[in-house]
């Protein structure tokens, strides 16, 4: 019997499946072929950049060679961001087609040792690629006298968003089976972060900003470029030079590291649980609860303070980049507020969704806890136990996500911007009608029918009548208020329309205004009754269950 | 006081959704053992195995090895466990050495030279030494199976489970698989085999169990589950180089025997007694100085059983 002792998780450079990476990717011919074509790209970027900068542009010699920077980090980021995720992806899931992955969960490591080892062993080509371009960089940042801080902050940056991209997609691997699915969806992912999530960041929910790197970037991206160049961006950045957190003000690195953090620890942990055991829910009841209001506070905290500034509003934010922003006369629209105030509730209840889908047990698992639960003599499955009713934790979640729902729109709406137009007192209640409604018929249907109903109920109740309405608004006017009585019929687009039946005068056409409370009303009202049925229906199962099992 | 099972296996039970892979199984296999694991497909072998290896969580149940509870201790239990996966697969961008040296690092067998030495040793083992320097891609189906008991056998387990280990194996490699799974049980490892190749079970185990739609039919020698599973009697052909009659006759009158057949040179019977009886047939028929050619059973009656076995869960599913 082996009496020896393996390495502990924290020595990556002792782990044996690094090693096992570390062999099979950087073998000489591959890795010389992959480091000469990075090599060769990088540097033509840097010299014909700097070459054209020097004697074409005649600038300064410290300019010049600061004018590649921004192309050799795109590239980089590339080689980390793109590359990395695909082979992170698709090294985890060729380790499962060609069946090797049982060797690893057996290898006698601790599973944080093991995603480790994955961690930083699948994509370790794309790090030695990366590592190819840094003497051009360097030469750059030391020739074009780029602080230390700068150039610092923008790598130490790239390098956790590289780690946290990695472990997102072996997350993505241990769940998505086909290679292919799960290689491209990453990529989407990450196209989607560099290109959407800006977007949606506009709107308010900053918080997904600090996943990429624009925020450090754009903050010192005047050492990155010309000086002359470099102090117009500069000029731009002193106008929100720090994060608001509520109170507090952070520096946009910080930030960024407590944002990656906590995503980068959610990630570990479900490839963790994974390893740990095949079968597991990529993550626990509580862990999800927690990860839920964790994630609230982080949009809340981002949120609140850029109300009073008005830099929320993407209409205020984006005329005050183009050189507005000493204009008082801006002012947000209330249409603007209402939106944004139905646009967190949205994101909150998509969010609750997806933690429901993670947490609900499938009839299998439920099964399988109740038998044991029996053959132990157990009164119930035990609470936190992947077999039991996720429906607790998501009451709990959905309770958590009305409060900040509600904390959010009370901000909003009683903010200098909107006077006049408060909050109904019930606001709380109609937020958490509407957030139940859809959360715990989602969660009876997962759980006492499984996923491909659920997928059905999803498809003709959430999505096909969304299209049908906005099929028939774009018709024509009069089709407006049908339009609207189809769109109800989405539990999804509850959030959205609550904020207007709460605040009225939004300078909606009078159909459109008069549709809109009525059909939020009777749909959420039939959703309710349909709700309450469902639980029911799913208590009934529970108890049918237990009698079987 | 008896020393404790090797594999100890106490009500477990599997279940995929509503069908029962492994329905209530208690087991124990004694240290030191060949350990056989029979049964038609379905039976339940594959989970029981994976249960054991601890890449399942069971419905219920407890199971022990070499005295370690696998769901309290997985990781102590994956130490001193040995497994070889049906179809061994083999990692296609990993030398020989590369892919051995992977497992003997994970468990900590030393430094870069001990672990070389130790690989090397499994390598002379399978035979595969020539190939060290290989891709494993480049191995034939029964190199592979090889060079994955030689990863099986790296940190000297106690405890082997090894799942269809000879398919793919061409007859050398086979008779060369006895041998080491011999040697090691005389070490006091405990080897737990699943096979269909159920004569090569029957020569490789020291004793067996059957499993049928997840129930353990019996467990024992191969005699004592024939005697179980009442189909005792085999069928044993003797040659002899004359007085064939004579010696049908004589074999008529012993216990055990029946439907003695007398063709030329060559008595056919069935015969229901034990492996020490039939040995004392044998004694007897010389003892009469009948001139005994050959003496042999003719088919395994034993497969036979396990064809019915199947057969019945066949008829069963159809009715």
């Amino acid at each position: 019997m082996s009496g020896g002792t393996t390495c502990p998780a924290w020595k990556f450079w002792a782990n044996p499946i690094f090693h096992r990476y570390r062999r099979s990717r950087l073998r000489p011919q591959a890795l010389f072929t992959s480091v000469l074509i990075i090599v060769l790209l990088s540097g033509f970027l840097f010299f014909i950049i700097r070459t054209a900068s020097m004697y074409r542009g005649n600038m300064l010699p410290a300019d010049a060679e600061r004018t590649p920077l921004l192309a050799l980090l795109a590239l980089q980021g590339f080689i980390l961001f793109f590359m990395g995720v695909g082979q992170s992806v698709g090294g985890i899931i060729s380790e499962a087609d060609e069946g090797v992955i049982d060797y690893q969960r057996l290898q006698p490591m601790s599973p944080l040792a093991k995603v480790i080892g994955f961690w930083l062993g699948l994509p370790v080509r794309e790090w030695t690629m990366f590592a190819s371009t840094l003497p051009f960089t360097v030469w750059g940042l030391w020739q074009g006298q780029v602080p230390f801080r700068a150039w610092a902050s923008v790598y130490a940056v790239l390098i956790s968003s590289a780690l946290m991209y990695h472990v997102t997609a072996m997350t993505a691997g241990t769940v998505i089976k086909n290679r292919r699915a799960a290689t491209l969806s990453s990529m989407f992912v990450m196209a989607m972060l560099y290109t959407v999530m800006p977007q949606v960041a506009k709107a308010g929910l900053i918080f997904f900003d600090y996943l990429t790197l624009w925020p450090v970037l754009n903050e010192n991206i005047q050492h990155f470029l010309p000086r002359d160049v470099g102090t117009a961006a500069k000029l731009m950045n002193m106008l929100n030079p720090q994060v608001k957190f509520y109170g507090l003000a952070f520096d946009n690195i910080v930030f960024t590291f407590i944002c990656q953090g906590g995503i980068m620890l959610t990630f570990a942990t479900m490839v963790w649980r994974r390893w740990r055991q095949a079968e597991s829910h990529l993550l626990g009841k509580a862990w999800a609860a927690g990860l839920f209001a964790w994630m609230q506070v982080l949009l809340l905290g981002n949120a609140l303070p850029l109300i009073e500034s008005g830099m929320i509003f993407p209409s205020v934010s984006l005329r005050s980049r183009f050189g507005g922003l000493y204009d008082d006369k801006i002012n947000p629209t209330l249409a603007e507020g209402i939106a944004m105030t139905g646009l967190y509730g949205l994101v909150s209840l998509l969010l609750l969704l997806v933690l429901t889908f993670l947490i609900t047990p499938s009839q299998d698992t439920q099964w399988r806890g109740l038998r044991r639960a029996k053959k132990l003599a157990l009164p119930r499955v035990p609470r936190l136990s992947d077999a039991a009713s996720s429906l607790p934790f998501v009451a709990m979640m959905t309770l958590i996500a009305a409060a900040a729902w509600t904390v959010f729109a009370q901000a909003m709406m009683g903010s200098r911007w909107f006077p006049g137009h408060p909050l109904p007192a019930h606001t709380s209640l109609v937020f958490l009608l509407v957030l139940a409604n859809a959360a715990l018929a989602f969660q009876a249907v997962l759980e006492g029918w499984g996923g491909k109903r659920l997928f059905l109920c999803i498809l003709f109740a959430g999505i096909v009548p969304v299209l049908m309405g906005f099929v028939l608004g774009t018709a024509g006017d009069r089709f407006l208020p049908l339009a609207v009585w189809l769109n109800a019929v989405s539990p999804a687009y509850g959030p959205l329309a609550a904020p207007t039946v709460l605040v009225p005068g939004t300078g909606l056409p009078l159909a459109v205004s008069r549709a809109v409370p009525l059909s939020f009303a009777f749909f959420q009202g039939a959703l309710l009754l349909l709700t309450s049925w469902l639980m029911w229906r799913l208590r009934c199962i529970h108890r049918e269950r237990k009698q079987l099992s | 006081m008896p020393a404790s099972p090797a594999i100890d296996i106490c009500d477990l039970r599997v279940d995929y959704g509503d069908f029962m892979a492994v329905n209530d199984l208690t087991l124990q296999v004694p240290a030191g053992e060949v350990f056989g694991l029979v049964g038609p497909n379905g039976a339940g072998k594959t989970s029981t195995f994976r249960v054991l290896t601890t890449l399942m969580e069971p419905t219920y149940g407890e199971v022990r090895l070499a005295g370690i509870d696998i769901a309290e201790e997985p990781e102590a239990a994956r130490r001193v466990l040995g497994y070889m996966p049906d179809l061994a697969p083999v990692p296609s961008d990993l030398k020989l050495w590369e892919f051995l040296d992977l497992f003997a690092d994970a468990h900590g067998l030393g430094d870069a030279a001990t672990r070389r030495s130790r690989i090397d040793e499994c390598l002379h083992e399978v035979d595969l030494m020539p190939q060290r320097e290989k891709f494993c891609k480049t191995l034939s189906r029964g190199q592979t199976q090889r060079l994955v008991l030689a990863k099986t056998l790296l940190h000297r387990p106690s405890v082997l489970i090894l799942d269809e280990p000879a398919s793919g194996m061409d007859p050398l490699s086979r008779r060369n698989l006895r041998l080491v799974l011999r040697r090691l049980a005389e070490q006091g490892a405990t080897v737990f085999v699943s096979s269909h190749i159920l004569s090569e079970l029957a020569e490789m185990c020291t004793s067996l169990c059957v499993m049928n739609k997840g129930k353990l039919l019996a467990s024992g020698t191969v005699d004592e589950v024939r005697r179980v599973l009442g189909r005792a009697e085999r069928v044993v052909q003797v040659g002899l180089l004359d007085r064939e009659q004579e010696a049908g006759e004589w074999l008529r009158t012993r216990a055990g025997v029946s439907e003695a057949v007398v063709s030329r040179r060559c008595v056919r019977f069935h015969f229901t007694g034990s492996e020490e009886e039939q040995a004392d047939l044998l004694g007897g028929l010389i003892a009469e100085k009948f001139r005994v050619t050959s003496f042999e059973e003719q088919r395994s009656t034993f497969e036979d059983i396990l064809v019915e076995v199947a057969e019945g869960n066949q008829k069963g599913a159809q009715a």
